[in-house]
This record gives C-alpha cells, structure tokens and sequence, in this order.
C-alpha cells in the first residue's frame, strides 16, 4: 500500500491511502500539495487508538470515492514533531490541505462531516 | 437524620457473600433536619404520580458501570485498548445501542454511544447507557474480553439515579433488587467485598443507587468522580439542544454548532470534545483532558427533559466551577450530585458553586462502599420550588 516517492511531481493516488514512511515522505507530500490544486487529507493515527483505527476502513472508502483526492496516513508516534505542528492533541484528526494550506480539520470519528468537507473543499 | 438502606454485606470470606437487607445510619459529617417521608426498604422509592402517566418519554436517567481491572503482566501496555472494534460492537449490539462517534489520546479511548457513553482505558472501562438498555447484560462479555488479554476484573461499581419512568424498564432493571441480583450473579467470586445501597434525599423521586464490588476493601489511588443531574430544564435553553429542520448539517456539525452556541465548550476549555445532535433533539458529547474524561448527555424535551454532567476528578481542573458552568447550561429546577470518593473539601465547594446559582441544598447523604470509598448525594432546588 503507498510506495516511496522521490519526484515533488504531482501524483495520482488514485484511490489508495500513502503512509507516510520518512521525513523525505512527507516533505514530497507537502510539496506536492503546495504545488498542485488537488486536496489532501492527512489522516493523523495511532495504532494503539481504537477511534483511529475504526477510521481505517472509512478513510480507504473516502480515497476510493474521491480518487482525484490524495489522502496521507501520518503515524503521530513515529512523527511526533509533524503532529505537534499541526497542533495535533487527540485521534483521529483529519487535516485537509489546499496548497499546503490547512483549510479545514476534522477531530474524531465523523465520517459524515469528513465526507462533506472533502465535498466541498475537493474542486 | 436521613436513613441508609444498605442491602449486602461486607464478607471477606472465600465463600460466597450473602445478601440481606438492613437500614442502617451512617454517621454523618453534617446534622440534617428531621426526615420529611419515609423510606420502605422493599421497594424503589419513586415518584408516585408518574405511574399514572399513560405514556411515557425517553429515560434520561443513565445507568453507569465501571469495571476495573489488573493485569497478571508486569508490563500492562495498552491494555483493554487492545479490543478490537468488533468485539465492542458485539457487547454494545447486547446492550442495544451503537457507536455514532469516538475520539482518543494518549490515556483512553472515548465513544459516543446511540445511548450515551463509553471510555476505554487500558486498564477500566466505563459505560454509561440511558433510555431503556441493558446495560447489566455488558458485565460478562467484558468479563471474558478482558481475559482473552490477560486482565482480570478486581471491581465494578454500577450507580444510577431514579428513573422518571421505572416501569418502562426491561429487565433486570426492573427494580434495585432485580439488578442487584442480576449483578450478583455475573460477577466473580473472588469481588467478595460488596454492598448495595440506596441513598435517598428529601425528594422521593431523586434517590441514589449504589451497588460496588472489590477484591480488595480499600484500594489505593481511586479517583473521585463526579456525578450531576439536572431535570425540569429551562426551556428555552433547552430549545439550543433541538435540530432545526432542513439545516443543511449532520449530527457532527450539528453538534459542534451546539458545544459552541451552549457554552459547553468553556465548562473546560482544555478538553477536547467530541460531540454529537441527534435528531429531532437531544444532545451528547465526551470530553477528553489529559487522562480525565468528561461526558454530557441531553435529553430536551419538555415533560421529561433531562441534562447529565460525569466528569473524573483531576488536580488541574476546578471541580466546582465545572460542575456550576454545567449547571448554567441548563438552569434545571432540581440537581442531584452524586460524588465517589471526593473529599470533603470538593463535596463543600461543589455545594457552593451550585448554590452561587441561586439553588438551595435540600439534602446530603452518604454511605461509604468498598472498592470505592464515600458516597455523597447531595440535591438542590430552585429557591421557588416547593418539595
């Protein structure tokens, strides 16, 4: 699932969720976003949190509805100064980037806002 | 003096503990004026002229279970976190109700419930369920969760306040007894410390029901927790927790729009809320700080309405003040307190913060259980209201 990018071109995740595997990862990512028009949900997880991995399922069906949004799993242990940036303080939450931008969160299980603010934010 | 009615004994004994039914008076911190009504012993006390009621409304009284549990590991990790979703499905699909939200951090998992509440910590699980569940019937299937990850449960406390409408309820929660018995039945052995109480008030449709197991009399390290009702809301602070109809939102933002508009966001400004708007009305929300949980549960309509505020005692928050912002919320004619093993300090500046509202204290009883320390119920009225 996901694979290692290495370009900053624009990608097509067409339909598939990328876990963020590196510090390289995710500046590609933010990248990515700063210098495309696609919007991109960065879904902030922990394993050992079972609100977050109820989203799991959830997320892959949203990436499957929305193939022209490109969705990032980003591990807060494992990137533990990426989620205090984004001043990440429970879990799940769902960051929505437009240019690199955040332009809308989601906190916690709540896949009817998350579908309607990927809905709006998407075009 | 207000009387007690204990049922249950204390025996630390490896044989089974045996059930009997007593009243008994405990010493109190505060003398009481006389007793306005007694209570018999046989039955739940309630409130008479709901029997009459042809029909009844939705329960907002909860019924609440803590289960605590040890870990024969030595390093315990993440514990009861460790349940996968499907098999808490599986116990809430027995208790009739279903996850409509959640929320976690580092301490515990939080869920917000069709029918209230349910926290998961690594080692304690607390479940909250109103309406007409049965919330009795989750004790086993956590029981042999647990054990599947090597814990093993060494105490349950269930309390609940008196339902506005006990007939409507499924059994085992027909009566105290029936529950009690219900619960006997479910718990291991080894919980040989128990007791039963029913704590009441000066009001016969406000008592406080107590039922706590442990393994161990008086443990270490308990926390306190605080247990608020409010009924005969203010109406028109009660119309903030209604749906408006074709308002282009769903139940998250909904709810979101209500913590906002209702204040109950600055009850603890640190917590973060996960929150819900049922439709056509009520109104949930967990609140996570730190390892404290906090949790609201409404229910709007007028003839029944109701508002509950259960939050875990910390030494970073101001008990009292949280409990009075909560309180302001709703304006309820009558609040009852419930609190476990709070100081006496925090029970006195709670009975003060809701009394800075306008409120008189009509009543404080308590009882001490094991496993879990003193009980205060303490209740308030508005100064208008008569009893």
């Amino acid at each position: 699932m996901g694979g290692q990018f290495s370009s900053p071109s624009p990608q097509t995740f067409g339909g598939k969720v990328v876990t963020v595997k590196s510090k390289e990862d995710w500046e590609t990512q933010l990248q990515n976003s700063k210098t495309s028009n696609k919007l991109m949900v960065i879904d902030f997880s922990a394993s050992w949190c079972g609100p977050s991995l109820f989203m799991d399922p959830v997320v892959q069906d949203l990436a499957n509805e929305f193939p022209d949004v490109d969705f990032i799993k980003i591990d807060i242990d494992d990137f533990k100064d990426v989620a205090d940036t984004f001043e990440v303080k429970a879990i799940p939450t769902f960051v929505l980037l437009k240019k690199g931008k955040e332009r809308e969160r989601v906190v916690g299980v709540k896949k009817d806002e998350l579908h309607r603010v990927i809905e709006k934010l998407r075009s | 003096m207000l009387p007690i009615i204990s049922l249950g004994c204390l025996t630390p004994h490896a044989l089974s503990p045996t059930l009997s039914l007593s009243i008994t008076k405990p010493p109190y911190n505060t003398p009481l004026p006389p007793l306005l009504y007694s209570t018999n012993p046989k039955h739940n006390p309630t409130n008479t002229h709901n029997l009459s009621m042809a029909v009844s409304g939705f329960e907002g009284f909860e019924k609440r279970l803590e289960l605590q549990f040890s870990s024969h590991d030595p390093v315990t990790g993440i514990g009861l976190r460790q349940l996968d979703f499907k098999s808490l499905e599986q116990v809430l699909h027995q208790v009739q109700c279903t996850v409509v939200s959640a929320l976690g951090n580092q301490h515990f998992d939080s869920y917000v419930l069709s029918e209230s509440s349910l926290f998961v910590y690594p080692t304690k699980i607390i479940i909250k369920t109103c309406g007409t569940t049965q919330l009795l019937k989750s004790v086993q299937p956590f029981i042999n969760h647990a054990r599947t990850l090597n814990l093993h449960i060494i105490a349950l406390r269930y309390t609940r306040g008196s339902f506005i409408f006990p007939q409507a309820q499924p059994y085992p929660h027909t009566s105290f007894h029936e529950e009690i018995v219900y619960l006997e039945d479910s718990i291991p052995h080894h919980l040989c410390y128990r007791k039963a109480s029913v704590i009441p008030s000066k009001l016969t449709s406000h008592s406080w029901h107590v039922f706590s197991a442990g393994a161990v009399e008086y443990p270490d390290d308990v926390p306190y927790t605080v247990e608020v009702c409010m009924t005969d809301l203010d109406q028109t602070l009660a119309r903030k927790f209604f749906r408006h109809p074709n308002d282009g939102k769903n139940g998250d933002s909904a709810g979101r729009e209500m913590t906002g508009l209702t204040g109950i966001n600055r009850i603890n400004p640190n917590a973060q809320i996960c929150d819900f708007a049922f439709e056509p009305c009520g109104y949930s929300m967990n609140g996570l700080d730190r390892d404290c949980y906090s949790t609201i549960h409404v229910t709007p309509e007028h003839g029944f309405s109701y508002a509950s505020f259960e939050c875990l005692g910390s030494m970073y928050n101001d008990m009292a003040d949280m409990v009075k912002k909560a309180v302001k919320v709703f304006g309820p004619a009558t609040v009852s307190v419930a609190t476990t093993n709070a100081s006496d300090d925090v029970c006195m500046r709670i009975k003060g913060a809701v009394e800075q509202l306008g409120m008189k204290c009509r009543s404080c009883s308590m009882d001490v259980v094991p496993a879990a320390g003193m009980v205060v119920f303490q209740t308030f009225t508005t100064r208008r209201k008569r009893i």
